[in-house]
């Protein structure tokens, strides 16, 4: 099981939280095209290497926030709380 | 002869190296004869004490197979203890009165009539069942009967009591040392003494490894003396802690660990490992290599060090290294004959010089060729250097023929292990950061350099989790350097050669009965890599999980694809290191069960119980029917309390419901509720209930019992991930209680008990919500219903629940209140024709599909699957939720099929099916909500449904069923 620092209350084993998947920018809605937005809604990008999720500390202090998870060796090299950027 | 003459005839007198307590002796039973055993015993000890040979009989041609490894490795004494399967007798303290049997041996264990199965061998290639029981395809069932009687391990009662698993437990430590041996030892003290706390977890029930039962001196002192000092000073050191009997599983990620305590699973978090877990002796591969009396050394040495058992009289020792030629001595010590087939050309001298001198005849450079005997090993075969051959009779024959690491926990991890030919064995490398090895599993087997590279490996490990300075930095750096030197030169205890020449009988892996021959043909039949090679012929797949054969297996794919062992390369060891019963990994069942403040209540009044989700809830009280009159002829009261309830805060609350519901809610005024209907960004049916407005920035919002966590999840994700918005969101679902109280007769019982509430219609009208006092208690009311008719759903602080429920139904008794429960419930709202999300409702169900147009408005600038649901209504809609009821007065069940003539081996086409169906008491008919395709959904159409056996007729009915114009829930 891998270890998680959440932003809040530090390392925590993973079970304590929710996977929230890939963080990805939701588009304006009224500008995509509906082949855009099934890519929104449906497909993921699946990388091989760091990846930017999405993890939400459910048995603890209620955070959503980012970690930045090799998908192969499970390293986290960041998790940080969202600021803005990409939503 | 008495169980008593019998176990005297291979016992040994005392020795400070026992384990025993001779004045503690017990009995049990071992095919259902009595036996004798002393405290400390194992089953095998004990059996092997008295005479046992036979242990179990083989999985393919049931031959009898005795005690090997006495390690808890090799599958030869998986026995049956009580109501368990699969025990491993070497590794089980045997109890007073334990009910001891052998295992996949029919009639008997003496006469199996299996083992006939033997002189067809050559009819049972590898791949046999792949090639011979495919066809006809049809018989497979018969079949694959037949062969798992014949085949298979121990069989599991189906009328044995539950076993009864510990709860799991959660250990952390700086350091985990997995092996109490010298080197796990020396590294608990080496990373404690810099600072770290350490954690050192050992399989058997005593620190010391090897040393309790080696044999020999260290030092001057025996080495079992030696073990005991040293397990001491591990003991006394405050940042240690022990647990025994304790076998480290599994290595995962981020220093998490899995670990075995006899029913118990243990999880480790360490910030560094230090693996210690040794080696497994490995047998030669020869003719008859499988007979009883065949033994591994350390095995030998066990029984004969720790319980005093000496296993046999006349004994041949073949020697690969000087563990061999020491257990030589020690046997010829205890009174056995000893031969001694040393396969080096140069042995120690001083052992020698000491067998000589007992008159021990030692052959040099001699290897085994093939063993004989019936029940037992009667004589050895030898090759001698020039290639003459030579047969020695003996009752006992002693394998110390090298080893094989075990080094499952570092590739567990990620290491990749390498072939050193000069040592012939796999040696660690690649390990993960933070992970160190020590001792035998490197490949180190003389004593000093084993607790040399403990010490440096737990210096190393404090080291990685923070602990020591530069002193331990220079430390760390002297002792690399001599353990690198010292590496460099080291005398090989494993033979370059452990195959004779492939005869009939000779087992590669003793789990599943392959043959060298066997192997070759695998290989011949193209399965030539090590992983198809384990995959065809099934070796190392057994309970050993290669721990016997894997070596033996990687040198025969080797000699015949004409490869190195090192190019071969080995298969990928996964957890867990040992065969693990699932109660173990299952622990105790941990699910909350979660009860209403009103629970005592139902219980007291006579509630049939029902499971929501984690909830405990009343489905009826005795009569469903009666209920649901109640409520539609008088009053009802049911606890809701199970609802989500959310409170919601902000000025920009309407802009969060804008987002998260598909419909209005700017224009909600105070004091007012609005239904809400959920769906994701795929715009699937999520969630629904009902929002009031209960202030100016305050909102209560409930959800569906079961949806209720998901739901705040949901908006905290919006809030917090994207949404910029003045609005705060807390779970109150647990903080009150709540209850809806339902039938004409709702407002007079309601008056009766609240005191500061006008419920005239004009000052309370539908759809509103107020603040009063309910008995006594604050609480919230809210005018809806999901039942039909006038009712308030009241919600107060969950300790006045119990007080506000009997305050109601006092009040309520002159008018007949019934506490209804989820089923008349149900009916209820069938009755309105309301949906249940999830029930009427799937994974792909959209509001429009499921008649819920009227709460969706696309016009609105954003919601959440606002995009989805408009791309869906261009696309159009294939199916739909209507009501429906049948001719006649038979009760289809939910699930059933809605079909129509077609293709197919049952004539029939599955069009759609029923997700909700009830007899309504008040209707005296039966009514239901089903899917149908979009043509089919209009009233008056008829339609087929397959219900249990038979056909029956259903009409398209519009909802509401009952009240369409709603006059009684307004009124």
């Amino acid at each position: 099981m891998i270890l998680l620092a959440c932003p809040n209350c530090g390392p925590r084993n993973a079970s304590e939280f929710r996977y929230g998947g890939e963080a990805r920018p939701r588009p304006d809605l009224n500008a995509v095209s509906p082949e855009e937005w099934s890519d929104y809604v449906y497909m993921r990008a699946n990388l091989l290497g760091v990846l930017r999720e999405w993890w939400y500390h459910r048995a603890g202090c209620g955070l959503w926030f980012i970690a930045e998870r090799h998908t192969k060796t499970h390293e986290v090299t960041a998790t940080y709380v969202w600021t803005g950027e990409h939503v | 002869m008495s169980a008593e003459t019998r176990r005297a005839t291979r016992r040994l007198a005392g020795s400070p190296s026992q384990v025993i307590d001779r004045s503690r002796p017990l009995t049990f039973t071992w095919q259902g004869r009595p036996y004798t055993a002393y405290e400390g015993d194992t089953i095998a000890s004990a059996l092997a004490a008295a005479g046992v040979e036979t242990f179990s009989r083989s999985f393919k041609y049931h031959r009898r197979r005795g005690l090997l490894c006495v390690s808890g490795d090799c599958p030869n004494c998986l026995v049956r203890a009580g109501d368990e399967p699969n025990v491993r007798a070497c590794r089980t303290r045997v109890e007073a009165g334990m009910d001891v049997r052998a295992q996949n041996a029919w009639p008997s264990l003496d006469t199996d009539v299996m083992s006939l199965t033997q002189l067809a061998s050559r009819f049972l290639p590898p791949g046999f069942y792949y090639k011979t029981f495919t066809r006809p395809r049809a018989l497979w069932p018969f079949y694959e009967g037949v062969l798992r009687r014949a085949a298979g391990l121990g069989a599991v009662d189906p009328d044995a009591a539950p076993a009864r698993f510990d709860h799991k437990v959660y250990e952390h430590a700086d350091v985990l040392v997995a092996g109490g041996g010298p080197a796990g030892m020396r590294a608990a003290l080496a990373a404690a003494g810099a600072g770290a706390r350490v954690l050192l977890l050992e399989e058997q029930d005593a620190l010391g490894g090897h040393l309790r039962y080696s044999g020999g001196d260290v030092n001057g002192q025996p080495a079992h003396e030696a073990a005991r000092a040293l397990a001491a000073e591990v003991r006394a050191h405050p940042n240690v802690t022990v647990m025994l009997d304790t076998l480290v599983i599994g290595a995962y990620d981020h220093g998490w660990f899995g670990a075995v305590q006899g029913k118990r699973l243990l999880k480790v978090r360490a910030t560094a490992a230090v693996v210690a877990a040794g080696a497994h002796e490995q047998p030669l591969v020869f003719a008859n290599n499988d007979l009883p009396g065949i033994m591994l050394a350390s095995g030998v040495a066990r029984l004969l060090h720790l319980w005093g058992v000496l296993p046999g009289r006349r004994a041949v020792v073949v020697s690969a290294n000087p563990r061999g030629l020491q257990l030589a001595r020690d046997l010829l010590q205890a009174g056995c004959a000893v031969t001694v087939a040393e396969m080096r050309a140069t042995p120690e001298a001083a052992l020698v010089e000491a067998l000589r001198a007992g008159r021990v005849e030692l052959l040099t450079g001699a290897t085994v060729l093939q063993a004989s005997g019936s029940k037992r090993v009667e004589s050895v075969t030898l090759t001698l250097p020039g290639g003459e051959t030579r047969v020695i009779p003996c009752d006992l024959l002693v394998l110390a023929t090298g080893y094989l690491p075990a080094n499952g926990l570092l590739n567990h991890a990620g290491a990749k292990p390498v072939w050193n030919a000069a040592l012939n064995e796999f040696v660690p490398a690649g390990l993960r950061a933070g992970m160190f090895a020590a001792g035998e599993i490197n490949g180190t087997h003389a004593l000093a350099p084993i607790e040399r590279e403990g010490t440096l490996a737990g210096l190393q490990a404090a080291r990685f989790a923070g602990y020591g300075g530069d002193a331990t930095e220079n430390e760390i750096a002297r002792l690399s350097a001599e353990v690198a030197a010292a590496q460099a030169q080291r005398a090989p205890w494993t033979p370059a050669q452990t195959l004779a020449p492939e005869q009939k009988k000779d087992f590669v892996c003793f789990c599943e009965d392959v043959t060298q021959a066997d192997v070759r043909m695998t290989i011949e039949e193209g399965y030539d890599s090590m992983e198809l090679l384990k995959r065809y012929s099934t070796i190392s797949m057994g309970p050993c999980q290669g721990k016997m054969c894997n070596m033996a297996a990687m040198r025969l794919c080797a000699h015949h694809n004409r490869l190195s062992i090192g190019e071969t390369g080995t298969t990928t060891a996964r957890p867990p290191t040992r065969p693990v019963s699932l109660g173990v990994l299952g622990g105790r069942l941990l699910e909350p069960v979660r009860y209403t403040p009103l629970h005592d209540w139902h219980r007291a009044h006579g509630a049939i119980l029902m499971n929501a989700g984690q909830w405990q809830r009343p489905e009826h009280y005795g009569d469903p029917l009666a209920e649901v009159r109640a409520v539609r002829a008088a009053v009802g009261l049911i606890d809701v309390s199970t609802l989500g309830k959310l409170l919601l805060e902000g000025s920009q609350v309407p802009d969060l419901l804008e987002r998260i519901y598909t419909n209005r809610w700017r224009r909600l005024a105070r004091g007012r509720v609005r239904y809400g209907l959920m769906v994701n960004e795929e715009g699937v049916v999520m969630d629904d209930g009902v929002t009031a407005r209960l202030d100016d920035d305050r909102y209560y919002l409930t959800a569906t019992t079961g949806g209720a966590g998901a739901v705040y999840e949901w908006i905290e994700w919006w809030l917090q991930s994207g949404w910029q918005l003045d609005a705060r969101v807390v779970d109150v679902t647990e903080l009150y209680a709540a209850m809806n109280l339902a039938g004409p007769y709702a407002r007079e019982v309601l008056a009766a008990v609240a005191s500061d509430l006008d419920l005239r219609d004009e000052t309370f009208p539908y759809l509103g919500v107020r603040r009063g006092t309910v008995a006594g208690a604050p609480a919230t009311l809210m005018r809806i219903g999901f039942t039909g008719e006038l009712s308030y759903e009241i919600h107060v602080p969950a300790g006045y629940g119990l007080h506000v429920w009997q305050a109601l139904m006092d009040a309520g008794a002159q008018y007949g209140i019934r506490p209804f429960g989820v089923e008349a419930q149900r009916i209820l709202r069938l009755e309105k024709g309301h949906i249940i999300v999830g029930q009427d409702t799937d994974g792909l169900t959209n509001p429009f599909e499921a008649g819920m147009a009227w709460v969706v408005k696309t016009d609105k600038l954003d919601f959440l699957g606002r995009r989805a649901l408009l791309m869906s209504d261009e696309q159009g809609h294939s199916k739909r939720l209507v009501g429906f009821t049948i001719t006649g007065g038979a009760l289809p069940e939910e699930g059933n099929q809605i079909v129509r003539p077609g293709a197919g081996p049952t004539g029939l086409e599955i069009i759609g099916r029923i997700t909700s169906v009830r007899y309504s008491p008040t209707l005296d008919r039966v009514i239901g909500l089903c899917w149908l395709p979009v043509e089919m959904a209009m009233p008056g159409r008829t339609f087929t449904v397959r219900a249990r056996g038979e056909l029956l007729s259903g009409e398209v009915v519009a909802t509401p069923f009952y009240d369409p114009e709603e006059v009684r829930l307004r009124g």
